[in-house]
């Protein structure tokens, strides 16, 4: 118990959550291996290494954008000072990645086995991949070369993101080494154990289309833009739409491989009426049904849906998902308030038109108007186009007006409430999971995992977790020095069963530890236990086990 | 014991991890939603490329009608139809926009353009109308008469009509008709 006490002390909360660690450099090293190993070493938690991959990945995204933009004269002619500027720094910090990595090879465990290390990185693919990146930039300064092939040299840039593609690839296959293709499908799409890197890639991508094509749809709507990059609009729909109707066939190819989604066919119907599939499929319906219909009827009210794309990104929402759960358990609460809300619409409704009509017959014209009425000034918004002239009907508009604020406000504060009680609730049940990972002293990989995931799921930080855990052993504490009394043990049988254990171990540690020739003599010669008492004692001390 | 012995030396099934038919069929549908979705999308951008072109018809007319209407007050300006200054007469053909517009589609280079959706002659309407599918490519011609400071509205906007005087400077705004009938404003001039 003194170990498991000492390892429950000594619980590393940042290696659990597995980030923000601090890497463990020694400062005395060469100033080559210390660089290698902040910047470079993918094999060191905690240092830099992740952090400039992430980056250079980004820069080099808005190197693709950058050079599409640049196809658009109506883009590239008002702001090419700008976009020259932005190839300048690319290249400047291409280039210090390039030099850097040159410099430090040798520390790299890829060529340091090489006879000379830096010209293996030389000859190695990524850094190929890489000086093609920057090289046409530098050969422009001393040879004219056209504008159409250094953009399209430039666009080797993108194979830069093979030095993150490659090794995700990799590490997918290798977690999916004995599973089936539709496993494999599944771990791309879906989040799972079996996902890795790939999986966050894949989500990203997706990710980025959708900004993509809700800011195209956004930027449709403005004519000055829509006029010029009508085109470049109908091209990137359609991409965006081909990847889209990629990604729903293969979610709903493999959605058997998820918990809950089995059965060939019921199961594909099941995830096809899950809301987030629902979502995804209205994001490409519009598309299908304007291109193939619309020579029958003008469908361009449907371009506006694919603004539901937006709701794409819900998917890997948490936070989404918390409230959808408390939408749906409040929902009777919500209906009845809803119901109490339509009530007094229609009964203020009724009596703004028996008040007003005779006043106001062309406003108060009958009682649908007189709805707009009483929800406008329920709500509190107001308008002002229709208002009660009679002072009986601006008397009751002034109650309509009160009763509003406190209406109105019912549906918020029941969400608000309920979703605060969800995390609450949620944050409950991690703390008793906790409790019983913990009991045990030790925390296998799976809970190390589990931690991880609900962390993250929960929005938890590492001070929150170290709260909880804190928070944990304090009640460990507790029942070790407070034991729960005898009727709370009683009320649960198998607490009982495990108490009588214990008692049984403790009797038999007594036994053990005390003089046994003065206890037999205070029991049987003086007679401090009966006959009975004494037999249930010596049956307890010849027990084996 | 015998028994025992085959079993061991039976040779184990490896299960297979590959491809089954159905992944096969899978991958087939999903070829075939490319080739639906690209043809789709290249139907898409052919009708595109054709607003481009409707749109083009427009901006050769703004192009020809402002450079005209620089000129048109010049004394050896040859579109007599078009010449400014000059009083209206429906008669003698000249000084209003039906001498003017006959003028163009008969000697300006406006006369060829070519309606890209319905390959016809682009046609000057009066306005875009989402219900009517004959409008689309053409063209739309309106005047544009600045109203009197502190008006609520700054510019009435009108149909263009061939009676309508082109003696003094006016303000013209064209659009066209896209593939749903809807005008797409193409540009604001002075003739």
């Amino acid at each position: 118990m003194e170990n498991k006490d000492q390892y429950l002390k000594d619980l590393d909360v940042h290696a659990i959550l597995g980030h923000e660690k601090e890497a463990d450099i020694s400062s005395d090293l060469p100033l080559r291996k210390w660089l290698y190993s902040w910047l470079l070493d993918p094999n060191i938690e905690g240092n830099f290494q992740k952090t400039i991959d992430k980056w250079i990945s980004i820069l080099i995204v808005m190197n693709l954008f950058t050079l599409v933009f640049e196809h658009l004269p109506a883009v590239y002619e008002p702001n090419k000072h700008w976009f020259e500027f932005f190839d300048v720094f690319s290249v400047i910090v291409f280039t210090i990645e390039y030099v850097l990595r040159f410099y430090l090879a040798p520390e790299d465990e890829e060529f340091n086995n090489q006879k000379n290390a830096r010209f293996a990185y030389v000859r190695s693919p990524f850094a190929i991949i890489d000086f093609l990146a920057v090289a046409p930039f530098y050969l422009k300064s001393f040879i004219p070369i056209d504008l159409r092939v250094l953009r399209f040299l430039r666009l080797l840039r993108i194979l830069k993101l093979f030095r993150i593609v490659i090794p995700a690839i990799q590490e997918f296959k290798e977690l999916n080494k004995e599973r089936t293709f539709r496993q494999k499908i599944h771990a791309l799409v879906f989040p799972s154990p079996y996902g890795g890197m790939m999986q966050n890639i894949f989500e990203v991508f997706i990710a980025i289309w959708v900004l993509l094509s809700v800011l195209a749809v956004i930027l449709e709507s403005v004519h000055s833009i829509s006029y010029l990059l009508n085109i470049q609009f109908v091209i990137l729909d359609a991409v965006a739409v081909g990847i889209f109707t990629l990604e729903y066939c293969m979610r709903i190819y493999s959605c058997v491989e998820e918990p809950g989604y089995k059965g060939a066919i019921s199961g594909r119907i099941n995830q096809a009426k899950n809301p987030s599939t629902l979502i995804d499929f209205l994001a490409i319906l519009p598309f299908f049904l304007e291109v193939l219909l619309h020579h029958l009827i003008d469908l361009r009210f449907l371009r506006v849906f694919r603004l539901a794309r937006l709701l794409k990104l819900t998917r890997g929402s948490d936070a989404t998902s918390t409230l959808f759960k408390v939408i749906a358990r409040e929902w009777p609460v919500i209906g009845a308030a809803a119901f109490i809300m339509i009530l007094l619409v229609v009964l203020t409704a009724s009596l703004g038109y028996l008040l007003e009509h005779d006043a106001q017959p062309d406003k108060f014209e009958n009682i649908p108007t007189a709805i707009y009425w009483a929800v406008i000034t329920l709500a509190s918004v107001g308008y002002g186009d229709i208002s009660p002239v009679t002072p009986v009907g601006r008397g009751m508009t002034i109650v309509l007006a009160l009763m509003g604020i406190g209406i109105f406000a019912i549906p918020a504060a029941l969400l608000s409430s309920a979703f605060t009680d969800e995390l609450v609730k949620e944050r409950n049940q991690l703390k008793a999971e906790l409790f019983t990972m913990l009991k045990d002293g030790q925390l296998s990989d799976e809970e190390i995992v589990f931690i991880r995931t609900e962390a993250k799921r929960l929005h938890l930080s590492i001070e929150e977790i170290n709260a909880l855990i804190q928070l944990v052993l304090k009640e460990f504490e507790e029942e070790k020095n407070h034991p729960l009394p005898i009727h709370r043990i009683a009320e649960k049988p198998d607490l009982a069963v495990e108490h009588f254990k214990a008692t049984l171990v403790q009797m038999r540690q007594l036994g053990l530890l005390t003089d046994s020739s003065t206890f037999d003599q205070l029991a049987i010669q003086e007679g401090r236990l009966s006959a009975d008492q004494l037999e249930i004692w010596q049956k307890i001390q010849s027990m084996k086990g | 014991m015998e028994h025992v012995q085959e079993t061991q030396e039976t040779p184990r099934t490896e299960k297979n991890y590959g491809p089954n038919a159905y992944d096969y069929v899978f991958v087939g549908f999903l070829v075939v939603v490319v080739v639906l979705v690209t043809w789709l999308g290249i139907k898409n951008y052919d009708e595109a490329v054709k607003t481009e072109r409707a749109k083009s018809n427009g901006e050769a007319w703004a192009t020809w009608l402002t450079e005209t209407g620089l000129e048109r007050g010049n004394k050896d300006f040859k579109l007599n139809g078009c010449r400014s200054g000059v009083k209206p007469d429906e008669e003698q053909k000249v000084g209003t926009w039906g001498s003017c517009l006959e003028d163009i589609m008969t000697k300006s280079p406006l006369k060829d353009q070519i309606n890209p959706f319905l390959k016809t002659k682009p046609k000057l309407i009066p306005q875009c109308i989402s219900t009517d599918r004959t409008v689309i490519g053409d063209m739309v011609l309106e005047k544009m008469v600045a109203t009197p400071p502190g008006s609520a509205i700054p510019v009435v906007i009108s149909q263009l009509t061939e009676a309508d005087s082109i003696q003094d400077k006016m303000q013209i705004r064209i659009s066209v008709c896209d593939k749903g009938g809807y005008p797409i404003q193409v540009s604001e001039l002075e003739f």
